[in-house]
């Protein structure tokens, strides 16, 4: 009994203390991960607090965008124009969207449109492998996946651009929806579709401005992602992962979806390394879940969610 | 001029309130039970009972397990595959420590296993609603499946990480294992998915379906009714669980033969979702509807281009089922959210006025 | 039936000194009142008085942060809202709260959920007590159907009637659990002057048949004064009358906050 407590809490904290630039660079890697989770999430979270709609389909389209991308490139673009072209397949895609699939829904409820959405996820998936092809294709951006070293520990050149272009989204996201007009008219929206539309928002131009705009987060995350592990259709199954991270975030928050991914990323590469071993390793498929599992049961909302008040 | 309910009157409540209230139905009823249990195992062929019938029956009462979790009660979950994991290894493990048990008695023993972790599941989920509960079923899907495929006591040390399905017979006729015919197979799944089927109407259409119903429709108001949603929702899971359960140990014993942690994967979670949404929600008939399209689907994709002359790669075939899924959701939900079994209805509607448009 | 309320008999409700507050907002506060047995008490206010919000406190769905509220002389105020359901206290809302997805029978039947006790196992197989108690509900169920004449709707779906048939369901969900105290929301907002006809014929029909307590929240005056035999009035979370009808009408307060003056 000693024993497996000594192996489970003792065993393992002794093994980080012990090799403390080895965890720092565990915690970096989880880092990198958890931003790209945090990508993904924000897109989610655009979608949500502009439309109230929890879009399943985020990550496939952050898969979408990649193959896009790639798929452009491989063809003889050069990276500026694809880049462009890819931008506006996304809105393209946006525009279908709202037609073929927001439009009708209007005003359902949340869960009729999350089916939706998840509809969507299969449907683009099959689409995406149709038109692209469905092998693993490497997307080379310009920027070198190698690293430098700062006091002993070793940084990843691409993790950290990632990193920057993720401040610089956020920064950008968190004054459009407070500062701006759209930003308001957004968040009005996304509280109650009738009311917005009976005031004269323009819902449809509004839908098709936030999805694109979530296609230009996905294209980021797509590129961050691919240009690290390749582009290939695990990336959607990834995405599922931003999930757990809206739970600890709550969806309704830029900073949060930022928070959140980096606590799952870092959670999920600690505990992967450190108590991994004690079980035959992969917990890194569960654990996600099961921490926002268990925010859920203590919190909610998420760290930064809104707190919901139901009325009778 | 045949679908008519004129000269039909009920007398009684009881009689308003039976399953097949028009006397038509009840032929028609009785007629495709007939079509099933006899005409079907003696007319039809191995590749239709593998491939098509018994997967169907087997689906659909998964199907039905979700449909009473997610259509009644409400409560959207998408660990289907994770419990008719737990289901399949429990029936394992029970199969294979106690041979001299009976194969019924095991998976029903299976299905309250799976009944109990999904009670264990339910409980820390309560207070979590919509898509929050959806992707905490997700944990439940991620970590079961996880610790079928890491603790090899499940697969009892099997190298090859598999589970497979013991020979066992049932009234001197084997039922499970490689000798077990299709037609013997394909009747002992028919028994099992009447018999939940039956069990779930009773259930639906009284007091335990009613309480599920206002928990969906309203939670807040049924709890001022005075239901209470905690045993509702925790008798919702429970036996939503019991039923994937059962469905997963046939999927192993009765269809697949064997099987490893992969046949249970998120992907299972969201075939049988889409099921119960193509199906209709909240609908008994649905769940049946829903998983006869899904099955059909591929058989279809696979058998249409030999019929146009067409040679269609696999791989093709695979993202047009992809797409046609993902559409047809959408379709549904837009067109018509009540599913196939709404269709079904409004059918029979417009067939009790034909001859006559309206 | 009009009670005398000196009749000496242990009230059905006491709320005392009840104060409900929202973060910064007070939404009640140190609200009392009692109601007799077979009474029918109108509470009025201008929107956002607190009226609900009393009505909630009183149902168990917020708990108040001081005072307590007796049933029947027992200090119930902290229940949940469904052991408040089973102490005999049904209600309507304000925004309709029928299932939509089930018919008006199925919600009618609902409210006879405490009634019926039960089984799992002996419901899955339908057969014997489970059918004949599901049986002897129904037959009940029907006579409050025929009281408030809704029979051509038994099967309809709920969510697609009209606002005031959809009403006269929701009471009749609530008559189905036979309670003691009924609590009506708002009981013929929207409705036209037939259809309050109705519902006050209804209403008062289940006073006098069944003995049922009523506490109603009301705008219309003219059935406020028809129907109760008390009423206590609320502005901005704080009592500010309660009596008979004809004397709260004529309370300066109650005008000023409320109902104003008829121009001649």
């Amino acid at each position: 009994m000693l024993d497996l407590l000594y192996a489970v809490v003792v065993g393992p904290v002794k093994d980080m203390v012990g090799a403390p630039t080895f965890l720092a660079e565990v915690v970096i890697g989880g880092l990198a991960a958890g931003l790209m989770y945090s990508l993904v999430a924000l897109g989610f979270v655009l979608i949500y607090k502009a439309s109230g709609v929890f879009n399943f389909a985020q990550g496939v389209m952050v898969l979408f965008a990649a193959l896009t991308l790639v798929g452009l490139m491989e063809r003889g673009v050069p990276l500026v124009p694809a880049l462009a072209l890819t931008m506006l397949v996304m809105v393209a895609l946006a525009f279908a969207i709202e037609r073929v699939v927001l439009r009708p829904l209007v005003n359902q409820e949340q869960i009729i449109l999350f089916m939706a959405t998840i509809g969507l996820n299969f449907f683009l998936e099959g689409f995406g492998e149709l038109a692209w092809g469905s092998n693993v294709k490497k997307l080379d951006v310009g920027i070198p996946d190698s690293s430098f070293m700062v006091w002993g520990i070793q940084i990843n050149r691409l993790e950290m651009t990632a990193a920057l272009t993720a401040a610089v989204l956020v920064a950008v996201m968190a004054v459009f929806f407070q500062r701006t007009r759209i930003g308001r008219a957004l968040r009005a929206v996304a509280d109650d579709h009738e009311a917005a539309l009976s005031i004269g928002i323009p819902l449809n131009t509004i839908w098709i401005v936030v999805w694109s705009v979530a296609g230009l987060v996905a294209i980021v995350a797509g590129i961050m992602w691919g240009a690290k592990s390749g582009v290939q259709f695990s990336l959607s199954l990834i995405a599922l992962k931003a999930l757990p991270v809206l739970i600890l975030g709550g969806f309704t928050s830029v900073p949060g979806a930022i928070v959140g991914g980096l606590i799952i990323g870092v959670g999920e590469k600690i505990a992967e390394v450190y108590w991994g071993p004690l079980v035959g390793g992969a917990i890194e498929n569960w654990f996600a879940y099961v921490l926002a599992l268990a925010f859920l049961l203590v919190r909610p909302q998420g760290l930064f969610g809104e707190k919901i008040i139901e009325r009778v | 001029m045949i679908y008519r309910e004129a000269g039909q009157f009920k007398s009684t409540y009881a009689a308003d309130q039976a399953v097949f209230p028009i006397r038509q139905d009840r032929i028609i009823g009785g007629l495709a039970l007939v079509a099933a249990v006899v005409a079907l195992p003696l007319v039809a062929d191995e590749y239709w009972l593998q491939a098509v019938l018994i997967p169907f029956l087997i689906y659909s009462l998964a199907a039905l397990g979700l449909n009473l979790l997610t259509g009644y009660a409400g409560q959207v979950s998408l660990g289907t595959g994770g419990f008719m994991a737990v289901g399949a290894y429990s029936a394992f493990k029970l199969s294979s420590a106690f041979p001299w048990l009976s194969i019924i008695i095991v998976f029903l023993l299976a299905g309250l296993v799976t009944a109990l972790v999904g009670l264990a599941f339910g409980i820390p989920s309560l207070r979590i609603k919509g898509f929050y509960l959806a992707v905490a079923t997700l944990a439940a899907q991620f970590f079961l499946v996880w610790l079928f495929n890491k603790v090899a006591w499940f697969t009892d040390y099997a190298s090859s990480g598999t589970i497979t399905a013991p020979p066992r017979t049932v009234l001197g006729v084997m039922v499970t294992g490689p000798e077990a015919t299709a037609p013997v197979r394909y009747l002992a799944a028919l028994a099992m998915v009447a018999l939940f089927a039956v069990i779930a109407k009773n259930l639906v259409r009284g007091r335990v379906g009613r309480s599920w119903m206002a928990i969906r429709d309203r939670d807040i108001a049924a709890e001022i009714i005075g239901v209470r949603p905690l045993r509702t929702k925790l008798l919702a899971f429970s036996i939503s669980s019991f039923f994937c359960g059962v469905a997963g140990a046939e999927y192993v014993f009765l269809y697949l033969g064997s099987a490893e942690t992969l046949a249970f994967d998120i992907n299972v979670s969201f075939l049988v979702l889409f099921m119960v949404i193509i199906g209709g929600l909240g609908s008994i008939l649905g769940s049946f509807l829903g998983a006869a399209f899904i099955v059909m689907v591929p058989i279809f994709l696979t058998n249409m281009p030999h019929l146009l002359g067409v040679a269609m790669p696999v791989a093709l075939q695979k993202q047009i089922e992809l797409m046609v899924f993902g559409g047809l959701i959408v379709l549904f939900l837009i067109v018509e959210p009540n599913g196939l079994a709404r269709l079904w209805q409004i059918g029979k509607e417009k067939l009790r006025l034909w001859p006559f448009p309206y | 039936m009009r009670v005398d309320p000196s009749a000496g008999l242990t009230p059905m409700l006491e709320v005392a000194d009840i104060s409900v507050r929202f973060g910064a907002v007070q939404a009640l506060e140190r609200v009392g009142l009692t109601i007799h047995r077979g009474e029918i008490v109108a509470i009025i206010g201008p929107n956002g008085a607190g009226k609900t919000t009393l009505l909630n406190v009183i149902s168990g769905f917020y708990h108040p942060t001081e005072g307590r509220i007796l049933f029947e002389g027992r200090d119930r105020t902290h229940l949940r809202p469904y052991d408040v359901a089973a102490l005999g206290v049904a209600r309507t809302f304000q925004n309709v709260a029928l299932f939509k997805g089930m018919s008006v029978l199925d919600n009618i039947m609902t409210g006879r959920l405490l009634k019926m006790g039960g089984n799992v196992l002996l419901d899955a197989l339908y057969w014997g007590p489970a059918k004949k108690q599901e049986l002897e509900h129904r037959a009940f169920v029907e006579r409050i159907i025929d009281f408030l004449e809704i029979e051509a709707i038994r099967k309809s779906p709920a969510g697609r009637l009209p606002y005031g048939l959809q009403k006269r369901v929701e009471l009749a969900r609530a008559l189905a659990a036979e309670p003691k105290l009924l609590l009506l929301d708002e009981p013929m907002a929207g409705m036209n002057v037939e259809e309050k006809e109705d519902m006050c014929r209804f209403i008062l029909g289940v006073n006098d048949e069944f003995g049922t307590t009523i506490a109603l929240i009301e705008h219309d005056m003219s059935v406020v004064m028809d129907i109760s035999d008390r009423v206590v009035a609320l502005d901005y979370g704080r009592k500010i009358a309660d009596g008979r009808p004809d004397e709260v009408r004529a309370d300066q307060g109650v005008i000023d906050a409320y109902l104003g003056v008829a121009h001649a």
